[in-house]
């Protein structure tokens, strides 16, 4: 990241030299590169949130050894006197102009109010109701952030209500139920993402509404809902393609839309194949499905996303390598299966490489033309 | 001014959370204050699993109900939903408090006798009554957290003797272990707080 930094002050310097731009125009880009540079992620966060993430552990771990050690009363206190000096120590730090530390302070904090709710379930002997548990430590970690306006604090909720729908829909087979207030709880976190500015949040959001409908999917076996997820997705990607302002305007996710778009048609296209398994025609329909919508995204939105690209490679040769297992795989002996796949994989391979060629002969005399 | 703001919500955020903590604390120890004693017999969830990392998992004799016992199944009623039961205990001649009757999802229509109570538990899955003649019911009491290295001791002994639990109810019927017996000896009696 920091890289790109002084690769454009580089091209910046270079148009200048070639007359491309003024002096003024190269001032004005390099004070808008270095103000872009500070909003990005900076070392500092990534080590300080680091740490914070290990205090956090190594406080859960004291609760979930038991420590009997000190009377319980004192282990409370102590988490509570944890929770206060570094919500409001972390304020301190924030005002003084260290976000960074500040933001691993918060972040401790709520790893001890998570640690606070295990320590009294602990106490009292509670048995049965971790999901509550995970779903109250999120609430509270959802108010810390709100109420401190932080981005990181914001993810940690986020990851919390995705771990909290992992519990409900996937932990217990038996009898599972796939949680329907996870849209609201999804919902109230969108909408606390952007006071918080948080887009990590929201990226975050969308990939789990989308293991959100996989679980509601395999929950109750019906093709409809794997096919709305792909639908609902394909529309989506259609609006961020042809409409990429207004889009990135009510996201505001840095233009990935179209590569979540992809994610959630692909995750519905091989629920529908797994559904269709045992019927070829109808499988081979699906599978055709699937490859034009990658190819209808690599073209339309390929070129400017190297990420929905790779999106789209790893779609398609999964996409191949299911098809083929279900359909040729089962005829062929051990030689002739070797055989094929090599043929099959340097298909995909052909493919990509047709792709990524014309991506950059396209891009390239818009460079040109600049 | 906006300096003030961040440190007053960061205040505040942090009463907030220790208030709630506490609330939650002061609820549970109310329970063990007040509520009814009563002596339940652990029977053994699954003999070769009952320690689980720091904790012993128990199971009643009252975990498994007999469909017949439950006074307001629909004659006739193929499917019970999952839900709330309520199983009514009586203290027998040995002290410990055995299951008489049960209703689905509210409490039973006539009031607890003398040394009678209604503990609240759930019943997990739904299920079909074709082949089934008891229901599995979940109290909320189904751990035993142990001190580290307790654990395997206690497991031990709880295959070849009948171990018991204090338990306390709430007016609402919900249960919270208070002691852990041994027999008649008490191995572990949890304080308020």
């Amino acid at each position: 990241m920091a890289s790109y930094g002084s690769r454009v002050r580089q091209d910046i310097l270079r148009w200048t030299e070639l007359g491309l731009i003024d002096k003024a125009a190269a001032d004005a880009l390099r004070r808008d590169v270095e103000a872009n540079e500070q909003k990005s992620l900076s070392f500092g966060l990534v080590l300080a949130i680091m740490a914070a993430l290990l205090f956090g552990a190594a406080i859960l771990l004291v609760i979930a050894a038991n420590w009997e050690a000190f009377p319980r009363l004192l282990r409370v206190g102590v988490l509570f006197a944890i929770i206060l000096a570094t919500y409001v120590g972390g304020a301190l730090l924030k005002l003084r102009g260290n976000s960074a530390t500040a933001e691993g302070v918060w972040l401790i904090g709520a790893a001890a109010f998570g640690g606070s709710i295990a320590l009294i379930g602990q106490m009292y002997h509670l048995s049965g109701d971790e999901t509550d548990a995970v779903l109250t430590w999120c609430a509270g970690t959802a108010l810390a952030a709100a109420a401190l306006r932080s981005g990181p604090l914001t993810v940690a909720a986020v990851g919390l209500a995705a771990c909290w729908l992992f519990l409900e829909g996937v932990a217990l087979w038996s009898e599972t139920r796939v949680p329907q207030s996870f849209i609201l709880v999804a919902a109230g976190l969108w909408l606390l993402s952007y006071w918080t500015a948080s887009r990590a949040s929201r990226n975050l959001l969308l990939l789990s509404l989308i293991f959100y409908a996989t679980l509601l999917a395999v929950h109750h076996d019906m093709l409809i809902i794997p096919a709305i997820l792909a639908l609902v997705s394909a529309a989506l990607f259609a609006i961020a393609v042809y409409a990429p302002d207004a889009v990135e305007r009510i996201a505001r996710i840095d233009g990935n839309m179209p590569v979540h778009a992809l994610i959630g048609f692909l995750t519905g296209m091989t629920i529908i194949q797994f559904d269709l398994i045992d019927g070829t025609a109808p499988l081979v329909a699906a599978a055709l499905v699937g490859f034009a919508g990658i190819a209808a995204a690599v073209v339309l939105g390929g070129r400017e996303s190297r990420g929905l690209r790779w999106i789209a490679y790893l779609g398609f040769s999964c996409q191949m390598a299911f098809v083929y297992v279900v359909t040729v795989g089962t005829m062929l002996g051990t030689a002739g299966l070797f055989l094929a796949s090599g043929l099959a994989l340097g298909l995909v391979a052909l493919v990509i490489i047709r792709v990524e060629r014309r991506m950059n002969d396209a891009a390239l005399p818009q460079g040109g033309a600049a | 001014m906006k300096k003030h703001r961040l440190l007053i919500s960061a205040i505040l955020l942090a009463l907030l959370q220790i208030g709630f903590l506490s609330f939650i604390i002061a609820g549970r120890a109310a329970v063990l204050r007040d509520g009814q004693e009563v002596l339940l017999k652990v029977e053994p969830v699954d003999p070769r699993d009952l320690l689980r990392g720091d904790y012993v998992r128990l199971g009643y004799d009252i975990s498994n109900i007999p469909v017949s016992m439950i006074g307001n199944v629909p004659s006739g009623a193929q499917w019970i939903e999952a839900g709330p039961v309520f199983v009514r205990v009586k203290k027998d001649g040995d002290g410990i408090w055995k299951m008489v009757s049960a209703s689905l999802y509210e409490p039973p229509s006539t009031p607890p006798g003398d040394d009678e109570i209604d503990i609240r538990g759930m019943v997990d899955d739904g299920r079909g009554l074709g082949r089934i003649d008891t229901l599995n019911v979940e109290y909320g009491i189904e751990r035993f957290y142990l001190p580290e290295g307790e654990g395997l001791a206690i497991e031990r002994d709880m295959r070849v003797r009948s171990f018991n639990i204090v338990a306390a109810i709430a007016g609402d019927g919900s249960a919270q272990i208070k002691a852990l017996m041994d027999g008649d000896t008490m191995l572990f009696r949890e304080p308020l707080y």
